[in-house]
């Protein structure tokens, strides 16, 4: 590693809840200027770490430290540090979108000319100026993520944890969320920390570390992963039922059905050349698939990614999205 | 782009402040826009003071033998009118603590906990912008005060707005207390009816006790547990010192009032603040 201070250092990171372990003695540091995914299932310990980063949660042991200052003995200094956006969203529904920034700005002591300025670049950068005046409870589900982005930077923040940022996004969205990430990169010096259980977010990080059961399983670059753990798959469809049985016979210790399609686990360009020298005369498609983090993650965890959880206060969020009496 | 965040030397005072405003401002806003507790706020003293009071006004009082005797040497409207005042806050008190809960549920909350306030702020800004809210409701009442043959003195105005911001202060801090308790939540109604109305109607704020009765005499009148119910509601006194405030009545000694404000006043914010830092 460099000799740079790491942007974040977490050090044998362990937090129990009850009998559930859910951080199990996690290490690893993020390199300023990086952009470090957190790939792991709902409930895998991200969040937790998150929330342990951002001063939430008392770690049961280990460090964490910001830029090089301990979450636990200096709280406020690391709050000051670290910019935040969680799963769920923050933002106050009766105050306009411009309110809900200055508020912000107005919490970590941003002096009020700098305020005003970066308020009103940020909310050039997200497409949502002509908004500001406009109460967030207009505002769409995109809408409302790419303002909280917004948000982030009023207080200039240089570190950036995002938990799920894309979490409930359309593809649009969440594509055009990524771009503006993408940008603010560009424009400054910024370090990185996204969870998502979405793979295809995490092609281009730098680095991802995938996490399940509050353990790391891997951590490593998306090129690195894919050629340690990584499976390269042959699809293919034969052009009658008797060949596609035929090769089932011959590979069955590597061969599954799924339809018409039969999926061959491949070793490599040589496993494909036997394969077409045999059946290439017999079969309708051939297609080679690349290892993907998703097969890596397959071939780590021995499962999917899982869906969503759904969570325990959903009664009384339902009866306040109803509109319920006093609510917001 | 500057880097005022870390090269501003954290000063202690400043940005503490800064939080501290910013929140005393949502709140009021928010209130503000809240059009349904507007309508509460000035429906309600309206129906207390107007038809509750009117209408009961010509029978309070005694009649032995065609002479005519007051139990309190004032009218119905005149005697309810500093007990509706503290009804008005109490509601808007515990409105606000209600908009605690939502905070933390939709999450608002976590805004506010990983920025760099301390939690003494936090809830500072918080209690303090209900307060205002709910004083502001108080003084909605007092726009009646004709209407109930009240004269507002300026000297009993000013020592009534200081106890109303007392129990406004003590009333939000018992709300967040309450808040912070609460784990489902199905609505207002809930408080409303299990907190703020049988406090309401055990305050003496309805009906007198007779103040020329000692505590004895008066159980006689009024069943025990009543009148024991009344002296161990800390809200009696404040209505007491209201009236005091308003009518120049008190029911009891003038020097219980204002100590049991401050008492309520200091004592749940501090079992707030100690809530709050927990969690």
């Amino acid at each position: 590693m460099s000799d740079t201070k790491p942007a974040v250092a977490i050090d044998a990171v362990s937090k129990r809840f009850g009998r559930t372990l859910a951080l199990d003695n996690v290490s690893f540091a993020v390199r300023p200027g990086e952009l470090f995914a957190l790939l792991g299932p709902n409930g895998a310990g991200k969040t937790t770490l998150g929330h342990i980063l951002c001063t939430i949660l008392k770690p049961d042991g280990g460090t964490a430290r910001i830029d090089g200052i301990d979450v636990v003995s200096e709280p406020f200094k690391a709050r000051q540090r670290l910019g935040v956006v969680f799963q769920e969203p923050t933002l106050d529904d009766r105050l306009t979108l411009y309110e809900n920034l200055n508020f912000h700005g107005l919490i970590y002591g941003v002096p009020a000319a700098a305020r005003r300025a970066r308020i009103k670049d940020m909310l050039a950068l997200v497409e949502l100026f002509d908004w500001r005046d406009r109460l967030v409870r207009t505002l769409s589900v995109g809408m409302k993520r790419r303002l909280e982005i917004a948000r982030v930077f009023v207080h200039d923040a240089h570190i950036l944890f995002l938990d799920e940022p894309t979490v409930g996004l359309d593809a649009q969205a969440r594509e055009r969320l990524w771009a503006y990430i993408q940008r603010l990169r560009s424009e400054r010096e910024l370090t990185l920390m996204v969870t998502t259980h979405y793979i295809e977010e995490v092609e281009g990080a730098d680095r991802v570390c995938i996490i399940d059961h509050g353990r790391i399983l891997a951590n490593d670059a998306p090129a690195a992963l894919k050629l340690a753990h990584g499976q390269a798959l042959l699809r293919v469809v034969a052009n009658e039922e008797t060949t596609a049985a035929d090769i089932m016979a011959t590979y069955a210790d590597r061969a599954a059905r799924k339809g018409a399609d039969i999926v061959l686990k491949s070793d490599g360009d040589d496993f494909a050349a036997s394969f077409l020298a045999r059946y290439g005369s017999r079969i309708r498609r051939f297609v080679v698939e690349e290892p993907s983090l998703a097969s890596v993650f397959l071939s780590l965890t021995g499962r999917e990614l899982r869906d969503q959880a759904a969570s325990a206060r959903e009664l009384t969020q339902a009866f306040g999205k109803r509109g319920g009496e006093h609510t917001r | 782009m500057s880097t005022i965040a870390s090269d501003t030397p954290t000063r202690a005072l400043a940005p503490q402040l800064g939080g501290l405003y910013a929140i005393w401002l949502r709140e009021v806003k928010r209130a503000i826009r809240d059009r349904g507790q507007l309508i509460g706020g000035v429906s309600r003293p309206l129906l207390w003071v107007l038809i509750m009071g009117i209408g009961l006004n010509p029978y309070f009082r005694g009649e032995i033998y065609g002479e005519v005797r007051f139990v309190v040497p004032f009218t119905y409207l005149q005697f309810i009118f500093p007990a509706v005042i503290v009804l008005n806050i109490m509601y808007t008190s515990v409105q606000s603590a209600v908009s605690t809960i939502w905070d933390r549920e939709f999450g608002f909350l976590r805004e506010i906990l990983v920025s760099p306030l301390s939690r003494t702020t936090i809830l500072l800004g918080k209690v303090l912008g209900g307060a205002t809210v709910a004083l502001f409701h108080g003084c909605l009442v007092l726009v009646l005060a004709r209407f109930a043959d009240v004269t507002l003195t300026p000297w009993g105005t000013l020592t009534g707005l200081a106890w109303m911001f007392l129990l406004a202060f003590g009333l939000t801090s018992l709300g967040v207390v309450i808040a912070n308790r609460v784990r489902s939540f199905e609505g207002f109604g809930v408080f409303s009816n299990a907190v703020i109305l049988p406090l309401y109607f055990t305050s003496s704020s309805i009906f007198p006790l007779d103040p020329s009765l000692t505590s004895a005499q008066s159980k006689l009148v009024y069943p025990e547990w009543l009148v024991t119910l009344v002296e161990i509601n800390p809200l009696t006194y404040a209505v007491d010192a209201l009236r005091g405030a308003f009518i120049e009545f008190h029911q009891f000694d003038p020097r219980i009032g204002p100590i049991v404000l401050v008492v309520m006043a200091v004592g749940f914010f501090l079992i707030a603040l100690r809530d709050f830092s927990r969690a």
